[in-house]
């Protein structure tokens, strides 16, 4: 039996364990990794679970785990990327462009319409509380009811827009439920603009 | 101006603060339905919001109609 390579990833930020683990199996068939976090154990099961390995994992009382990974012969380069390693330090990709809130529907939720009533009410009530407001506030088809002059919402929508929240409302939508003369809040818009923000948004959240 | 205190009404469930609700738009009463404030209650529970001034009138309308959990100043 070949003699054992060990790989001491102790202290090593993620994503290194797995680099050096990966490259100690492409010159060895039989290696032992040792790490100290889960996340750095999960990555090198994976690695090992990728290129057919035998894995056995010790967590030791230290709070180290001593993972052994054994492959037949015949270790070649692994190929593959490393997209799927789960780093939690990685940074998540920023994406610039505006925050757009988008209200499909007058209620939030599938199942109870009367429950979806509710929870718009309450989820609208919170975000003047945010300290991330949206950049823009979109309303299409049922969503249109919330900015008309007897909703319950209205208040809250109004202190958005005096916070500098744009709000565009569907042209279409509110034409086909008759109700244009009623809109209270924000602008009334169409398809293009609607469109353009949301393909240009950096964040877009869709309660 | 001081600011406005509020009030708060909690109830056993989402049905019975709707019962309220219904009560209080009837009675032309004005209030709130806002989520359960964090310091409150870590449900996600709703309740009604309301102005101090309103306490008593509300206590009164919602006497043997809905039954109120809890009621309480808004910090």
């Amino acid at each position: 039996m070949k003699e054992m390579m060990t790989v001491d990833a102790r202290e090593l930020s993620c994503p290194e364990p797995v680099i050096r683990a990966k490259k100690a199996l492409e010159m060895n068939s039989n290696i032992l990794v040792i790490v100290d976090n889960v996340m750095a154990l999960e990555n090198v099961k994976r690695l090992g679970s990728k290129v057919g390995c035998v894995i056995e994992v010790d967590h030791r009382e230290d709070g180290t785990y001593r993972i052994h990974l054994s492959k037949g012969d015949g270790i070649g380069p692994i190929i593959g990327k490393d997209d799927d390693l789960i780093c939690e330090n990685k940074p998540i990709p920023v994406r610039s462009g505006p925050f757009v809130i988008v209200f499909p529907e007058n209620r939030m939720g599938r199942g109870s319409d009367e429950l979806g009533e509710v929870l718009i009410r309450t989820f609208i009530h919170t975000l003047p509380l945010q300290e991330t407001k949206p950049d823009t506030i979109i309303f299409y088809n049922s969503g249109v009811k919330l900015t008309v002059k007897d909703a319950v919402v209205l208040d809250d929508l109004k202190t958005l827009a005096e916070a500098g929240v744009e709000m565009l409302v569907c042209g279409t939508c509110v034409n086909y439920y008759d109700i244009a003369k009623d809109v209270a809040v924000g602008t009334i818009s169409n398809m293009y603009d609607i469109a353009g923000i949301m393909s240009r948004s950096g964040r877009l959240v869709m309660p | 101006m001081a600011r406005e205190t509020y009030w708060v009404a909690l109830f056993k469930s989402v049905s019975y603060a709707l019962m309220a609700e219904k009560v209080l738009k009837k009675e032309g009463i004005p209030f709130k339905l806002i989520p359960v404030p964090k310091e409150i209650s870590a449900d996600c529970g709703v309740c009604l919001r309301f102005t101090a001034d309103a306490r008593e009138t509300i206590l009164q309308v919602l006497s043997g109609r809905v039954e109120i959990a809890h009621i309480r100043p808004l910090e």
